[in-house]
């Protein structure tokens, strides 16, 4: 079961553009299509600088706090949609700090089809060399995995596939104070079969067609997982939620994923999103400062 | 002694420890639950808004940014009394022995001066304490080294890339164990550092990659200008051995030595495969004995031709991976066991040698990886040339094979990892045990145990029941 309102592949970035439509007569699977639909347009040719917050969190008085000083991560990541409808997703991901991390780059290309395993690169400099990662993903029986060693992992940036799921909306009800549809989505036997989440329940802003929570589920219908979104803006004209928290509610520790800075539409060479990238920092620092030039 | 089960039982706590992870039960959170806006980098519902503020990101002066500094203090020793057999020249005793005591800083710097440019650059100074062997060799005072690893400038320009300075090529798949991942140079002073990836020296290169218009290929070519080999073990360290003689470098006496070598390598949708050929010395210098009057050993330098092939498939969680190597007349009787001399026998023919390296690396899951490989290497018509009575060193298949694991706890902040390296003859044994705990973005602790088990005989002979405890303490920034 993938989440997709959470996030799109590694650009993990939940909007939509504002419909001017009634919304009131939409099925739950016409809702999420149109989440995937507009989540689809804004991870495409996109330059990002995020930070990502990793801690131990406790409760009190139903407030989260981190019980602990959180870990750090800044990141910058270039992602662009390939493929037929442009379902597919190429994308980098270059740690900047912390300084033990400098310049571990992560490569990542994404498929809609479910007959490909999706493929990921990952660059060491101790390791001296670009390498395949055996890190498995939600396309087979796989363990999910890890995103840079936060809470995040690579199901819940999958995307696609939503005839695998049976959908339904619960209730109308509110979320903080925006009026949101509870939507559930719950995998069909083969999907259930390669997911860690039996069920999730999503929280879509009706009028601006983006999840601000999900609730995830175990096979005991345990809730294992929640994601809340914040600092809901609006960015080049699309919704986002530039505030992503990931709840582990197994282990007790969240990862936040920040969006500092977020451009779309901006022009990305296919050759940027190579193996190339990761080794050849004269080349990568050369097109990542043409980028910047194009949102400067 | 039986290592091998308590290195099983520590495996298993490990695993077992994972799992008694995975199955607490989730915390049953109210649907009302939001964040706590009082905290430090507390903003309306989100305790991450700190992450907004620009002030905070620029906190960094520009020109330092481009380095990454490393400083440590590590200390390790052998702490187990025993004695050791020697065969015929009888059993020795084997007391505990503080072996490293250091500080060292690491400084890596890294900087795009223009566009299509870079500089990077990495070093080490170490300074040694009371008790570090190299403080004993100094005659029991304080000692200081450094060494400069790194060193380039590149140009990259299209589907081109020029590198001219100190670098490293790296080639294989094998992960720690590839029988083509022979390009550099490596040192091993000490049980401080057992893996290759750590080991590896940088060399004077050119190396010219030209990227494929397809975005899937690439050519890449390396000339070494200046080739060096493995340096002999520092004298006092745990794997020096006194000869009688001295084992000095090689003296080129004006000659030019070069290595040259290219490589093709093709991405396919799951998998990557590469040819490769080289023109090579051998890493390791063999030793004949000294001449009359002389101190000095006599180093030689063996080229040969290597011609290889690599490839790797990742099926779900599994990758698998191999490498091949046709190594043209390589001298018969030379090896390289990492922070030995060979010293040469009578025999000295130049054969064809092959050699293969395979194995896997399988996420077990989100948190814990496994991976094996498997080194064996044969020489090609072996008994040819043999004098009636001769032998060749390395008889038959001979190799080795190294497994890992890890276990990558609290999002990375834990890490237990485990290593046992061997002979494909089970004549030795090195098991590593590793800790890993990052404290914060710049402080991180580890810890390790290193066991080794030998037969009487063996390479490892004079380490055989040694148990090394090891600890270091880093600040990053």
């Amino acid at each position: 079961m993938n989440l997709r309102p959470v996030f799109g592949a590694s650009l993990i970035i939940t909007s939509l553009i504002a419909s001017l439509a009634s919304a009131q007569d939409m099925t739950g699977l016409e809702i999420m299509e149109r989440v995937e639909e507009n989540q689809r347009a804004t991870s495409d040719s996109a330059f990002n600088r995020m930070q990502l917050s990793t801690c131990r969190f406790g409760i009190k008085d139903s407030r989260i706090t981190c019980a602990e000083r959180p870990r750090i991560k800044s990141l910058e990541s270039v992602g662009k949609n390939f493929g037929d409808d442009g379902k597919d997703t190429k994308s980098v991901t270059i740690v900047l700090e912390p300084a033990a991390e400098r310049g571990v780059g992560m490569l990542s290309y994404a498929y809609d089809d479910t007959q490909r395993d999706n493929e990921t690169w990952l660059y060491l400099s101790a390791l001296g060399r670009v390498k395949r990662i055996a890190s498995g993903n939600s396309d087979d029986d796989s363990e999910p995995a890890s995103v840079f060693g936060s809470e995040f992992t690579t199901e819940d940036t999958d995307t696609g596939k939503l005839e695998e799921y049976e959908i339904r909306v619960l209730e109308e009800t509110t979320e903080g104070d925006r009026e949101v549809w509870k939507i559930e989505l719950i995998p069909n036997a083969e999907r259930a079969r390669k997911s860690r989440y039996s069920k999730t329940i999503n929280y879509v802003d009706k009028e601006r067609f983006i999840v601000l929570r999900v609730e995830m589920f175990d096979q005991y219908d345990n809730e294992i997982k929640r994601l809340l979104a914040s600092r809901v803006e609006l960015v080049n004209g699309t919704w986002m939620a530039r505030s992503l928290t990931m709840m582990n509610l197994v282990s007790n520790r969240l990862s936040n994923m920040a969006f500092l800075e977020i451009h779309t539409d901006i022009a990305v060479e296919d050759e940027f999103l190579t193996t190339r990238t990761l080794t050849d920092v004269a080349f990568r620092e050369t097109e990542l400062e043409k980028l910047r030039q194009q949102v400067d | 002694m039986p290592r091998l089960p308590r290195t099983g039982l520590v495996l298993a706590l490990l695993s077992s420890a994972a799992t008694a992870q995975g199955q607490d039960e989730p915390l049953v959170l109210d649907p009302d639950v939001s964040f706590d806006p009082s905290v430090d980098f507390g903003f309306d519902d989100d305790i991450f808004a700190g992450a907004f503020d620009e002030e905070e990101q620029s906190a960094t002066e520009a020109w330092f940014e481009d380095f990454t500094i490393r400083i440590s203090q590590s200390t390790s020793g052998q702490i187990n009394n025993h004695s050791i057999d020697l065969g015929a020249f009888g059993k020795f005793p084997k007391q505990a022995d503080l072996e490293t005591n250091r500080l060292q800083f690491n400084v890596r710097y890294q900087n795009p001066i223009a566009p299509g440019w870079l500089i990077q650059g990495s070093m080490w100074y170490r300074v040694y304490w009371n008790q570090d062997y190299e403080y004993t060799t100094n005659q029991d005072s304080i000692d200081t080294e450094g060494q400069l690893n790194d060193l380039f400038i590149q140009r990259s320009s299209g589907a081109h890339s020029f590198k001219l300075g100190r670098q490293t090529v790296v080639w294989g798949e094998t992960a720690g164990n590839s029988v083509l991942d022979i390009i550099n140079n490596s040192e091993f002073r000490d049980f401080t550092i057992i893996d290759i990836e750590d080991a590896r020296l940088s060399q004077a290169m050119l190396v010219w990659d030209f990227f494929g218009t397809d975005n899937s290929s690439s050519l890449s070519t390396f000339v070494n200008l200046y080739p060096e080999f493995n340096p002999a073990p520092v004298r006092g360290s745990p794997l020096f051995f006194d000869p009688g003689f001295n084992l000095p470098d090689y003296s080129r006496d004006g000659k030019i030595l070069l290595e040259a070598g290219t490589q093709w390598k093709k991405s396919f949708e799951g998998s990557d495969i590469a040819v490769m050929a080289a023109y090579l010395y051998e890493n390791q210098l063999r030793y004949d004995p000294p001449l009359p009057g002389s101190a000095d050993a006599r180093p030689d330098i063996n080229d040969f031709l290597l011609l290889g092939f690599s490839a790797n498939r990742a099926i779900g969680k599994l990758l698998l991976n191999f490498d091949l190597a046709f190594s043209h007349n390589i001298l018969a009787d030379s090896f390289a066991f990492p922070g030995t001399s060979s010293l040469s026998t009578p025999v000295n023919l130049r054969k064809d040698q092959i050699g293969t390296s395979f194995g896997f690396e399988y996420a077990i899951d989100n948190e814990q990886n496994v991976s094996l490989g498997i080194q064996a290497q044969t020489l090609l018509d072996a008994e040819e040339g043999l004098q009636p009575g001769q032998t060749l060193t390395n008889d038959g298949v001979f190799g080795s094979w190294l497994v890992r694991y890890s276990n990558a706890m609290r999002n990375g902040d834990l890490t237990l990892s485990a290593t046992l390296q061997g002979d494909l003859a089970a004549e030795s044994l090195l098991v590593f045990l590793g800790v890993d705990y990052t404290l914060d973005d710049n402080w991180s602790l580890s810890s390790q145990i290193i066991s080794i088990s030998a037969k009487s005989g063996s390479f490892l002979t004079v380490f055989d029941e040694d148990i090394r405890l090891g600890t270091t303490l880093t600040y990053s920034f």
